[in-house]
């Protein structure tokens, strides 16, 4: 690992020593101008890593932005007469406010919901700028868009220009970097990889999205500006589908995460097609080979490709972070406190239908703190649909959820699980290819008051992401998993994998956690171990509501025990007289079977 | 015996050496689409240069580069700036695609290299750069003589204008409308098209509401086609006067001579074999190497690179000395006399040709030379 470590470092300065000498070695008007546009792209795919590769959503609106930047620029300088300045920053601001109109109705929208609708942006704007002649030009566009001019400077075609450019490629990687480095990086690494699961860390996805929509609809606009001044015409074929699919290329080829791997998109589709025209018409089909051949070998990506065979060498985390320092939001001591009678959370006439079925119908109960509360009942009775209402999935119809006196029923996700709600998954949903450390402090977003501004103004250290880790690697000492803390969450075993998802849950300091199934496909061996942990989290005063088929794991855990079958609750009581209820063994094994055993 | 082989060798190299002294060596790019939706005209361009490469006055040696500019705007100017590099480069031919042409025109004028465009798009010679030489008739000129056509010769004045939604369409549109409405006709009906359309039956429909006495197109070849073919179809009756691109043999190859029938087109060019042993000579070399009838963008093309060859071989040895050959001589080309008029414009004669539906080869109905814009 320390050779893989040391060899990237000589691969990153080699390839920086030859970035920084190729206009240097390959430097006539031409090879200037190349690089310039390279540089120009460079800016477009960085802007559109923070949509497509940080959060995962393929907005196809772009290659519209960059096109209307160029417009806004093309009309102010060209016919207003305005400086550089001006142009460039309303260039900017044009394209985050039309980036905010967008997306009013485009962010509700998923997956290919929401490539469709940002793919429709860039056909308006594309018709708008052919159509409006008087404003565009019409299909021929503007011409006569003048080179930059900077306090009475202008920066001239060649060197000038080409600096000028690339030093907005470096704003542009600075900007991504910050982004990227701190707790708001992971935030945006969880909501890429599961949205449902950065909610129950209450963290919101939307507002996440919006950030990353507007950022890449701003460093778009940076793009689009320098294009104009650089090729010094505006004309529709900025705005045509076109240069979204070179954006594209440049973020896929290149790595959808990584700066350097936009930048060597960039390079690579401004170049290649450059250097392949004197095959004449035969170009075209040996470009797209080649980039064929490149998405072949490495479909990661390039910057992904040498991840690959050139593994990051995972800092111990565990030494870095100051963890002999106790956070000081947790638990003090570790004292046992018994399960009061005030009740945390109570759920009253719950109703939730799907169409004619009633998933849940007037389920009321409450849960008191410290105590453990286990939701039993055949499959299908509703106690997933239970927790999903509770934890702001999905919105009862009826009925009131109200946490430690306030009403949560019709908060979002995010909202209750900032209230003090946590909760584990049936079926895992943790990132498998962050540590454990990192899956776990990530948790700490919203109580360390995350935010993008605060992520741009981060200095060299991050305090809150190292207060975060910290906090986690607390929280992971108490499972016995601090040992394990750096490794990455793919490789663990299920089991193992079962005690992240609940220290991560832990490290929001929830009031209330919801488990569901947490023994699913764990040993008689390893379920002992959790009973223990959830054992001594509810002694510490933590409010615990199971569901779990497994009776004989929950027999000795739970404190109280509700029973739901068809959505309705028919049994409340101690674990003991739960199990004697004649209803809950009906519901368990039918009326029929149940008689015979009676008999 | 060895001596006088010696001697007869060292004449040889003499004459060989005297003779090489004597050929002027010069690079031509010729910056074409030949990719993408333009591939068809830019096919033509790139061989009427070529002819006119395989055609150039003796005694130059010419190295012909073709890069493709594709449809991208800055393709053309890329190219243009990678071109100027090369020493032996004294002019480039340029696309027929305005939008590149215009994006090229900075890096003319900072190179100080002329340029060779078959375009008819306005703005490429009204930005006052010296280094833009259009060899296609402006369209203020073209629509001037599609219009006078139309009102004076065919005396109809409500006209439905179809026409492309790119800078070559709307150019024209812009023009025609202006004309019309100055010669007392109306527009009852317009419509812009896209490129990439196949199908405009709705078009039509409303086409045909608006009872316009007339059709105007402004198109691209593979568009205007389309509308052919498609008011064949529809049986409509009205007449049609279109742009250059439906006089081009590969246009007219895609149709029927019967969808032909009663079409009128403006073109910048007309041939015909016999007329003199130039135009002979074009055209057999053309059909013999290229397999097909020459169009307007090829015959425009071949006709202006002519005249810079011949600027080289009358003696201009830089860019200046071609740029100020091209700026104040007259040149007898193939198609028409080209002559600057201090704009860069060379072109200013227009015929009109028509289809008689029995082939797919236009006859000439009338000419229009030295054509003004209104």
């Amino acid at each position: 690992m320390l050779r893989s470590a040391k060899l990237r470092l000589v691969v990153g300065l080699a390839a920086l020593c030859a970035l920084a000498s190729w206009p240097l070695v390959m430097s006539s008007p031409y090879d200037l101008r190349l690089f310039t546009l390279a540089g120009v792209f460079a800016i477009l795919a960085i802007g559109y890593q923070f949509i497509f590769g940080y959060v995962g959503e393929l907005s196809l609106s772009q290659g519209a932005f960059f096109g209307f930047s160029a417009y806004v620029t093309g009309i102010l300088a060209a016919k207003a007469g305005l400086d550089f300045a001006e142009t460039f920053l309303a260039s900017i601001v044009a394209c985050v406010l039309l980036a905010v109109l967008i997306s009013i109705p485009v962010l509700r929208l998923a997956s290919h919901y929401f490539a469709l609708a940002t793919l429709g942006v860039g056909q308006v704007l594309l018709l708008l700028a052919i159509d409006w002649q008087s404003l565009t030009g019409g299909a021929i566009g503007l011409s006569g868009v003048p080179l930059p001019k900077l306090f009475g400077v202008q920066i001239g075609r060649g060197w000038p220009l080409l600096l000028f450019v690339w030093s907005f490629v470096l704003f542009a990687a600075i900007v991504a970097h910050q982004t990227k480095r701190g707790l708001y990086g992971l935030a945006c690494h969880v909501v890429r990889q599961n949205a449902v699961a950065a909610r129950a860390l209450a963290i919101d996805p939307d507002a996440i999205r919006f950030a990353m929509f507007l950022l890449s609809a701003a460093i778009a606009g940076v793009a689009g500006a320098l294009h104009a001044h650089t090729i010094r015409i505006v004309s529709p074929e900025g705005l045509d589908f076109k240069v979204m699919i070179a954006c594209l290329t440049m973020a896929v080829i290149g790595g959808r995460t990584h700066v350097w791997g936009a930048v060597a998109g960039a390079l690579l589709v401004v170049h290649l097609p450059e250097w392949l025209r004197g095959f004449e018409q035969s170009y075209v089909i040996i470009t797209s080979s080649v980039l064929i051949l490149i998405l072949i070998l490495a479909p990661e990506g390039l910057a992904g490709f040498v991840d690959r065979i050139l593994p990051v060498a995972t800092p111990e985390r565990t030494s870095t972070v100051a963890a002999s320092s106790r956070p000081s939001n947790l638990p003090a001591g570790e004292g046992v406190l018994m399960p009061s009678e005030t009740p945390i959370l109570a759920i009253r006439h719950l109703t939730k239908t799907f169409g004619g079925v009633h998933a849940l119908n007037n389920v009321s109960f409450s849960l008191m703190r410290g105590s453990i509360t286990a939701v039993i009942g055949p499959n299908g009775s509703g106690k997933t649909t239970l927790v999903n209402c509770m934890t702001g999935i999905y919105r009862a119809d009826a009925g009131e959820i109200v946490l430690g006196g306030n009403e949560i029923t019709s908060m979002s996700s995010d909202e209750i699980a900032a209230r003090g709600v946590g909760r584990t998954f049936q079926n895992l949903r943790l990132v498998e290819d962050m540590s454990v450390l990192d899956n776990v402090a990530v948790a700490r977003f919203r109580s360390e008051e995350a935010s993008l501004g605060k992520a741009m103004l981060t200095g060299r250290r991050d305090s809150r992401l190292e207060r975060a880790r910290s906090h986690a690697l607390h929280v992971l000492r108490q499972f016995g998993l601090d040992k394990i803390a750096d490794a990455r969450c793919g490789s663990l075993p299920h089991g193992i994998k079962r005690l992240v998802e609940i220290a991560r849950a832990i490290c929001l300091d929830p009031v209330v956690l919801l488990l569901d199934e947490p023994a699913a496909g764990l040993n008689e061996s390893e379920q002992a171990e959790l009973a223990g942990h959830l054992e001594g989290l509810a002694a510490r005063g933590l409010t615990l509501l199971v569901i779990e088929h497994n009776m004989e794991f929950l027999k000795s855990l739970a404190t109280h025990m509700v029973c739901l079958d068809y959505g309705e609750l028919i049994a409340s009581g101690r674990p003991s007289a739960i199990y004697q209820d004649e209803r809950v063994v009906e519901a368990y094994i039918g009326r029929r079977h149940a008689a015979e055993l009676g008999a | 015996m060895r001596l006088v082989g010696r001697t007869v060798f060292a004449a040889a190299l003499l004459l060989s050496w005297s003779a090489s002294a004597e050929e002027t060596s010069l690079t031509v790019p010729i910056i074409v689409p030949i990719t993408g939706l333009l591939a068809l005209e830019g096919t033509s361009q790139l061989n009427g240069a070529n002819l006119a490469i395989a055609h150039a006055p003796p005694g130059l040696k010419i190295k012909a580069q073709t890069v493709d500019s594709g449809t991208a705007a800055e393709g053309g100017a890329n190219a243009l700036e990678r071109a100027v590099g090369d020493k032996n480069v004294d002019f480039a031919v340029a696309p027929l695609f305005g939008t590149q042409v215009l994006a090229m025109l900075p890096v003319a004028l900072e190179n100080k290299m002329p340029i060779l465009a078959p375009t008819g798009t306005g703005p490429v010679t009204e930005q006052g750069n010296p280094y833009m030489f259009r060899l296609y008739p402006h369209d203020a000129i073209s629509k001037a003589a599609h219009i006078r056509y139309v009102v004076d010769e065919l005396k109809l004045k409500r006209a439905a204008i179809l026409y492309n939604t790119t800078g070559y369409g709307q150019s024209g549109f812009k023009y025609m409308s202006d004309y019309l409405s100055k010669l007392g006709g109306e527009v009852v009906f317009s419509e812009g098209v896209d490129l990439t359309a196949k199908e405009i039956s709705a078009t039509l429909a409303k086409l045909k509401a608006a009872k316009p006495d007339v059709i105007l197109i402004q198109m691209h070849s593979a568009s205007i086609a389309m509308v052919i073919k498609q008011l064949a179809a529809g049986g409509v009756q009205i007449p049609v006067v279109g742009n250059t691109t439906i006089a081009m043999p590969a246009t007219a190859a895609l149709l029927q001579p019967s969808d032909l029938k009663g079409v009128c087109a403006e073109s910048a060019w007309w041939l015909e074999k016999g007329a003199n042993p130039m135009t002979d000579r074009f055209l057999d070399d053309y059909t013999s190497k290229f397999g097909a009838m020459p169009d307007a963008y090829a015959i425009q093309q071949y006709d202006g690179l002519m005249m810079a060859l011949t600027a080289v071989k009358s003696g201009a040895r830089s860019a200046e000395d071609v740029r100020r050959y091209m700026s104040t001589s007259e040149y007898q080309g193939v198609a028409m006399s080209y002559k600057s008029d201090g704009k860069g414009n060379l072109a200013h004669s227009v015929v009109i040709v028509c289809y008689d539906g029995s082939s797919l080869t236009p006859k000439l109905v009338k000419r229009y030379d030295d054509v003004v814009a209104y």
